[in-house]
Formats: C-alpha cells, structure tokens, sequence
C-alpha cells in the first residue's frame, strides 16, 4: 500500500465518519483527501494580502479562493485599462474598463466561494508601506508581483526585521519567463506527507513481538496457517535462528544476506507461499539497522533546542522529547502503529496489528514523559508528531534578496544553474531598469536593450563573475516582452503560487527553499 | 502598441492584446525563422478553430485561458454533468449549476465573460463523433481523468493522418492531474511518441484479489470491495450499483462497516467508501491550473509559431517543493496504434487461450479489459455477441498452441478501443 493511500485513509477517517457528508464536506473533498481537516482548518483562518490585481494576482488568488482561504484583501489603486481587460479573466472586459481593479477583481473572485471574505483596498503600496508593521502584520502572508524594485526592497525588509512578520511570496513574470520566492523566517512541518515509510523495526524486535514469535510453533501449523503467517514474524523467526548460528550477528556480506534469504526460501512449505515470497523480498529489512533518520537527527542540534523555554513553540518542545527519547534503548524513534497490508489470515494480521499499536502507545507514553511539564500540548498533535516523527522538516528561509548578495553563490550558479540564473539576473535587471525609467504611458511598451539588460545584469554580479551563457537569449526575451502578463504564464504561475501557499498555510507537505524560475518557450521550472 | 486587426471579431477593442501583441509583434532570440512577426494574429484570432475535450478541472482552466489568448472558435465536448464536489475547482461552475451539462454551462460561462469568443458544446461523448468532426479542427487539447477515452482519441487522431494532406495531422495536447501531480505532453499524430506508446508509464491500479476480500480481509478496503463487489450482487440481484447514490454509498457503508467490526477490522468510513467506490482521485485547482496552462501555452505556441513548442513530455510533482522534468518521450515501434510492427509475444507451449486472455489483461503496456482473439483464419475466443462467444468458449481450456503456428500472428480486439492489436505468437 502506498504512502499516499494510508494518507487519504487518514485524511477521510478525520471526517465524520457515520452519515452522508455535509454540503460543505461535499464541496471541499476532493481536497480533503489531500490536507484533512486539519489543514482546511488552517485555510480558512487565513487571511492573505496581494499587491496589485494583475492578471497573476487574479490567477493566483483564484486557486485560494477555490479550496477555501477564509479572507483576502487585493491591495491595488490601478483602474482598469483596456489591456487589462483583455487578459484578466476576473475583470467584466470593456465594461470594467475605468473602474477601480481591485474592485473588481475581488467582486468576481468573491463569486467563486461564498465562504470566502474579500476586501478591496485601493491605497496605493505607497501609503501600505508608510503605514508600516501594524497594517502589514495582520496578515498571515503577503503575496507581491511585479512590485518595482524600489517597493519591493522596502516591503520585504518591514517583513524581514520581525521574527513573527508574515511571510512574503515574491512574483515576477515577463512574457514566457517568471520567477517567485518565498521570504520565510522559519517553517517547520509535522505533516510532510513523505512517501518514505516509517521502520516495523524488524531488525530490533520490540518485546511482545519477540515473544509472540518464539511462541509460534511455524512447523506446528497446518498448511493453510502456514501461508498466512505475516512476514514480519518469518523474518524475525529466521534472523533469530539465523544469529543463533552468526554469533549474534545479522547477515553482513553480500553472500550471508544470499544465504540469509535462502533459509527464508527453505522455510517454505510449498513453492507458492506468497507470504515467504514477501519475507524474501522484505529480508532487507532485517538486517538494516533502524537508526534515527539522519535528516531527523540532525534536527537536534536546532538551536532552537538550546535555548528552549515556555514560550518555545510545540514543535520545538516535541522535538527536545524526542531527542530524548532517542537517547535511550533502542535509540530509534517512536514505533509507528501502521502496519502495511501483508499477505497473512485476518486473524494473524489484526493479532500482529494490535501488538504494534499496543506497543506504539507504549513508547508515545514514554515520549509523552519526556515533554517539558511547562507547556501544554494538545494530544492530537502529540499523536501526529509521533506518527509524523520519521519525517519532520524544518525550513530556515532567507530574506528575499539574499541571493543577490551572496557572492559565492551566485558564482556556483553561474556553473550549476547557469539557465535558472539567466532568468533570475534578466528579470531582476529588468526591474531595476523599471524603477529607473519613467513609467511609460498607457498602452506603451517600456522599451528594454538586450545592452542595457546585460549591463545591469552584470552589475548584479560580483567582480569578475561572468554571466551565464544563457543570458543574451534570456535577456532577449525579456526585451521581447518586458511587460507582457501573458494568461497562460499567468495561470501557470497562479497555479505554482498558490500551491506553495497552502503548503505554507496548512503547513502539510514541503514549500520549495530557493528561487523557483520557470521558461514556458522549452517548458521547464528549475530552483536556484 | 496593440493594434486591431482587420477582418476579427467586432468584439475587440483597442489595447485588447496588448500583453499578447508583445510576443506576437517581435520574434525572441530562439524563435523559429518561419514566424511572421505581426501577421500571426489573423490565423490565431480568426481561422484557428481548436477543440477541447473535457469541461471539467482540467477543461475549465483551458477554456478560460484558450479564449483570454485569443482564440476565437473553440468547441467542448464533456458528458458530464455538475456534482457539488467540483466547486472546489471547476471554477465556471456555481452552485445553481449543479445537475447541468458541464459543456452548455462552461461555454455559456466563457462567452459571457469573454466578448468576441465562440464555445461550442457538445454534452455526449466523443465516440459519438466521426472523422468528419475531428477533421474540422486545427489542434485538440484532452482534460480527460479517463484512459480510455483518452485511448480513443489518441488512436482516432492517429488513424486521421493521411500523408498526402498536411492538414489532417492535427495536433494533441494532452494534460492530466492527480493530488499535486501532473503532466503535459505534445502529440503530433505518427510523428511523436503517443499516448498508447506510454501506457506503461501509467501506475498500475490497486486491485484487491478476490480471495482476500471474501476469506481474509485485513484492510477497510477489503470490506468495502467485499460489500460492493460480492454483497451487492448478491442481495440486489440484478439492479445495477449507482455510485453517485448516497443511499447506495451508505447501504455500502453499512455492510462494510459490520464486515469490518465482525473481523475487529478499524477504519470504515463513509468517505473511505466512497473513496474506494468511485476510485476517487484527490483533485485541487492549483495542479489543474499549471497544467492546463502548460498546454494550453503549447497550443498557443503551436498556433502562432512564436516560439518553439514542448518536445514532448512536461511532467510535474508538487509535494516536496517543485520538481518538473521536460524530457522526449521515445515513439515506439512496436506500439499498437503508431508504430506499425506487430508486437513480439513470447510464450511457453503449454500456455492454454485463457492464460493468454490473463497474461494480457495484466500487461502493463497494453492494458486492456475484454479481449477477443483471432487468427487471419479462425476465430479463437470472442466476448460477443453471445452466440459467438458460446460458440468460442471451449477454446479457452486449449493450448495456444495448438490453434496458433509459431510465429503466428493472432489480432487483438476489445470494445472499448478503437484500434486492434496485433501479436507475434513466439513459443519458448
């Protein structure tokens, strides 16, 4: 069974589970099959702010707007031009023409979900930016495309000094090529939906387990018992008798890990036993060791661990819990108590389920004894971490020009990622260049050079850093198009974006760490 | 500086395609030689005449971004209609919609929001529409969920292309989600790889065998399947399971949830069970929203030549960061519907009609449900009409072999496609 199935177990036993479900759930399942009710829950005490009311904000905007965001507020003075009405799918073609955008934009999005609260503004970024943290902060992010550069240094930095600032969701796009980063202080997941499952720490058989194996008398068994012993018991039977024979040791060259699976094979009774055909294709699993997950394990060295106390948050203080609970024999972590489907008898199967989950719930005591007595922790979110503990994350962002400032790094994409950076360096020049031009006149096309985009590409660039090869074309393209919100990148964007923000909101699944650059001429996204 | 352009729709007003003009007015660095800078519009807005099949997560998305673009004619197939559960997504649809034809409702959406832009539905499905229909259309885009029907218009477009008319190549895009996975692939009939020379990249369903449901369930899914795959037939009789009913679902519900208490089985829900049922597949705007609109940049970029379309394959997987992967997917010879060979198929002397039906309905590559087989001489098993399949059925229990030379070759058919399937019987 796959990692996904066992997700959307869980995610429809976390609905009601009796009756026919509400019109609400009707309307959300196909999403809550993805993020439970856990994560609509976060959706939809968010409240999200989007600068301007372009096509990309609209097209983003759309797809929160949809799953069940609970409020947004478009923040844009602009009235509608007629280009505007020609490629915004939330704007009434010429008849919005002359009214303010915002407005309009929230009217129409607002149609999608009568769930969902709008709220237009039309001060410009402007008076937002003079206003300063309080109006900023009560937000749960802030989405920006296409802020002039000048803006977007000053927004981004209100949003960086603040430890508990909102996160920032930085968009740009320009014809066939856009980009988009995540300003992120500090982001940490339980529920990472990893396809990598959790250890049935064959290879350290728990107590019960072990006993319950070396009570079972597999030559005892009649023929239709024998094909249904789980695996999990064949393997520990065979590595038990196997160590017997090893000094205590599991197989360890390539030939004894042979030689281990053919004593599996020699305990078959028939040549068709599907539950050793299992075992043999599981041995692996055996003589593994089930160790902390080193990407989990060097989460306890966070130095949000060193400096813990009560207004720590949960996260950090479950993570102290399991570090020591890790500490201690079998230093593994919290058994899981979800057992794959194996070929075995009903009986066999619920027998060995109800051993692991006895046992779970034995070690989540045990974890549950090492949370500091000064918080509170709600039980469900206990039960999660533990579940959850083989794949927790933790996301330490950057602040959004970084990456321009960093010397090494930009030289190391110059080789690495030299196509991503091309589209990095040509939009970000390009902004610049928009902040230092007059802003051209409705209808007009600010005129960009290739010269003059490479010059201030380069002038980005540290020293003597060369740019990618891959720049002229992309410069090119963006001297095609400088202004160009084409619908379908748009909407390509849109969907990237909002994507991301759930990810963010729900704090399910992984946001991406970097700048995520997109080229729909040879149709690629690419992370720098 | 966007111009209006002589002979379109009367819909248009200044400034209309001011963003769009831009890539249309001016070539970009890697643009093809063959674009005609300024001059593409008239056939993009005026000619090009697209069809979308599909009107629903996938579908909507198209025809929304199809028409901001500026294609003018447009026509929709779906034979769907509106159920509560595609709000979340299906964003041309409201609540008053539900119970209408997906197609009529989208189109009226898009002309309505859209000035200047023809929809054109059709609420039925595809196979009711001949080669004449294809025909008439310069591209197709597919937001289908099904394979199947996605097979069928994959071979009918293949099977339109005649060399001597370049007009009858008509280009497929196709696009499919599922969670926050997706992809988006160009086809160009006989050309590129198809949509059947991929079947194998498919993931194989989750198929419970019968023996586990009826003697050993360990999973809630086992006493779902057991109550609608056993218990149903054998309480209804002959009155036919209608999934979308909540008094079926919850009858289902029911039965499975005492099976499941009767074998201290955890875990039946309403929602698992429909889940199960319906095979439901977890389905959000955003996913939709990035693939639509990588295929329907293609289509754009197919249209206008300006710039260079997917070669061929854009395959995308959201859930731990962004992670796409744009590669060519490989024609294959031996592919049924494009390649043209006929497909080696070795087996052992032994292997009697039946085991050849099983062995190719497991087959990854080829996937298909109830096939019939024949020789260009004989008839080894037909699954209709009934006589015939009365008259064939002993031949199940025989040998291959025994009916089929070495080397033989033996034609494949099923109902549900379009095309045949032609195997090189090679004994081992």
């Amino acid at each position: 069974m796959s990692q996904e199935t066992q997700d959307i177990e869980t995610a429809t036993t976390a609905m009601t589970s009796e009756a026919p479900p509400d019109s609400r759930t009707r309307r959300y399942d196909r999403q809550l099959r993805l993020w439970a009710a856990t994560g609509q829950a976060a959706l939809e005490s968010a409240h999200l702010l989007v600068l301007s009311s372009t096509a990309t904000s609209t097209s983003i905007l759309k797809n929160l707007v949809l799953p069940g965001v609970g409020t947004f507020t478009v923040l844009d003075d602009a009235i509608v031009t007629p280009a505007d009405a020609g490629n915004n799918f939330f704007l009434e073609g010429p008849d919005s023409i002359g009214k303010p955008r915002a407005q309009e934009a929230v009217r129409l999005l607002g149609e999608l979900n009568e769930g969902v609260q709008g709220h237009a503004d039309v001060k410009s970024v402007e008076q937002l930016l003079t206003a300063g943290k309080g109006e900023l902060f009560k937000y749960t992010l802030v989405i920006a495309h296409n802020l002039p550069r000048s803006q977007l240094e000053r927004l981004s930095q209100l949003l960086w000094e603040d430890e508990d600032a909102p996160s920032l969701v930085v968009v740009r796009s320009a014809g066939f090529l856009a980009e988009f980063f995540i300003q992120q202080h500090e982001h940490t997941i339980i529920e990472s939906h990893s396809e990598t499952a959790p250890s049935l720490r064959i290879d350290k058989p728990f107590p019960a387990l072990l006993q319950y194996t070396q009570s079972l008398d597999l030559d005892a068994l009649d023929p239709t018992d024998h094909g249904h012993v789980p695996y999990v018991i064949l393997l520990v039977s065979a590595m038990e008798r196997w160590k017997k024979e090893h000094n205590g040791l599991v197989p360890q060259s390539y030939p004894e890990k042979k030689a281990f699976k053919e004593l599996v094979s020699s305990m078959k009774r028939k040549l068709d036993e599907e539950n050793f055909e299992e075992a043999e294709a599981q041995a692996y699993r055996s003589w593994t060791e089930t160790k902390v997950p080193s990407e989990v394990a060097e989460l306890f060295s966070d130095p949000k661990l060193q400096n813990l106390n009560a207004s720590s948050p949960p996260f950090f203080h479950l993570l102290a819990a399991l570090k020591a609970f890790t500490a201690h024999p079998p230093y593994t972590l919290p058994l899981t108590s979800t057992l794959p489907d194996m070929k075995a008898s009903t009986d066999a199967y619920i027998g060995l389920q109800k051993l692991y989950k006895d046992q779970a719930e034995l070690e989540k005591g045990t974890f549950k004894s090492y949370i500091s007595p000064e918080v509170q922790i709600g039980d469900d979110i206990i039960d999660s971490f533990v579940k959850n503990a083989h794949a927790l994350k933790v996301i330490r962002g950057s602040s959004w020009n970084s990456i321009d400032k960093d010397a090494t790094a930009l030289a190391n994409a110059v080789t690495a990622s030299p196509k991503q950076l091309a589209i990095h360096l040509a939009l970000s020049a390009a902004s610049s260049l928009a902040s230092k031009t007059p802003i051209p006149l409705q209808g007009e096309i600010l005129v960009l050079t290739i010269e003059a985009l490479t010059q201030e590409a380069q002038s980005l660039l540290p020293p003597e850093t060369e740019l990618p090869e891959e720049f002229e074309d992309t410069a090119g393209e963006i001297a095609r198009s400088p202004t160009a919100d084409l619908p379908n990148t748009a909407a390509l964007l849109g969907g990237l974006v909002a994507q991301e923000v759930i990810k963010m909101i729900t704090k399910q699944y992984i946001p991406i760490s970097g700048v995520c650059t997109v080229d729909l001429i040879e149709t690629w996204t690419g992370i720098l | 500086m966007a111009t209006l352009v002589n002979g379109s729709a009367t819909a248009d007003w200044p400034g209309r395609y001011f963003h769009i003009d831009q890539i249309l007015d001016k070539p970009g660095p890697r643009t093809d030689p063959g674009f005609a800078a300024g001059a593409e519009a008239p056939f993009l807005r005026d000619q090009a005449k697209i069809l979308v099949i599909g009107a629903g997560g996938l579908g909507c998305e198209i025809l929304a971004n199809l028409a901001l673009t500026g294609f003018k004619h447009i026509h929709v197939i779906d034979m769907d209609t509106i159920d509560i559960s595609n709000l979340n997504r299906q964003f041309l649809f409201r609540s008053k919609d539900v119970g209408k034809s997906k197609a009529i409702v989208a189109a009226d959406f898009i002309m309505q929001r859209v000035p200047g832009v023809e929809v054109t539905p059709y609420f039925g499905k595809i196979q009711d529409k001949g080669d004449d229909y294809y025909m008439q259309f310069n591209l197709v885009i597919c937001g289908l969920d099904s394979v199947e029907a996605r097979r069928w218009i994959n071979a009918t477009l293949v099977n339109l292309v005649d060399p001597e008319n370049p007009e009858s190549l008509k280009p497929l895009i196709d696009g499919g989600t599922e969670g926050f996975k997706g992809q988006a692939r160009v086809i160009l009939p006989t050309i590129t790889s198809c949509y059947e020379c991929s079947l194998d990249m498919l993931n194989k369903q989750t198929a419970f065998p019968i023996c586990t449901i009826a003697n050993t369930p360990r999973l809630p899914e086992h006493c779902i399947e057991w109550a609608s795959v056993l218990e149903w037939p054998r309480v209804h009789g002959d009155k036919k399971m209608d999934t979308d009913d909540p008094e079926h679902i919850s009858w289902l519900y029911k039965t499975a949830a005492s099976r499941a208490k009767e074998f201290n089985i955890e875990g039946v829900t309403w929602s698992l069970t429909q889940g199960v049922v319906k095979n439901i597949i977890p389905a959000i705007a955003s996913t939709n929203a990035i693939i639509a609109a990588a295929c329907c940049n293609e289509a754009f970029k197919i249209a206008t030549s300006s710039a260079a379309y997917l070669n061929n394959y854009f395959m995308l997987i959201g859930t731990d960061g962004i992670y796409s992967y744009t590669f060519e997917h490989e024609k294959r010879a031996d592919c049924p519907v494009c390649g043209g060979e006929s497909l080696d198929f070795p087996i052992s002397m032994e292997v009697t009609v039946e085991e050849l039906i099983d062995m190719l309905i497991e087959k990854q590559d080829i996937q298909i449900k109830k096939p019939s087989l024949s020789t260009p001489t004989r008839q080894i098993y037909l699954q209709a009409p009934p006589q015939l399949e009365q008259a064939t059925r002993p031949n199940l229990e025989k040998k291959v072999s025994e009916l089929v030379p070495g080397g033989g070759e033996v034609t494949v058919t099923a109902s549900t496609l379009p095309f045949s399937l032609s195997l090189n019987i090679i004994y081992n």
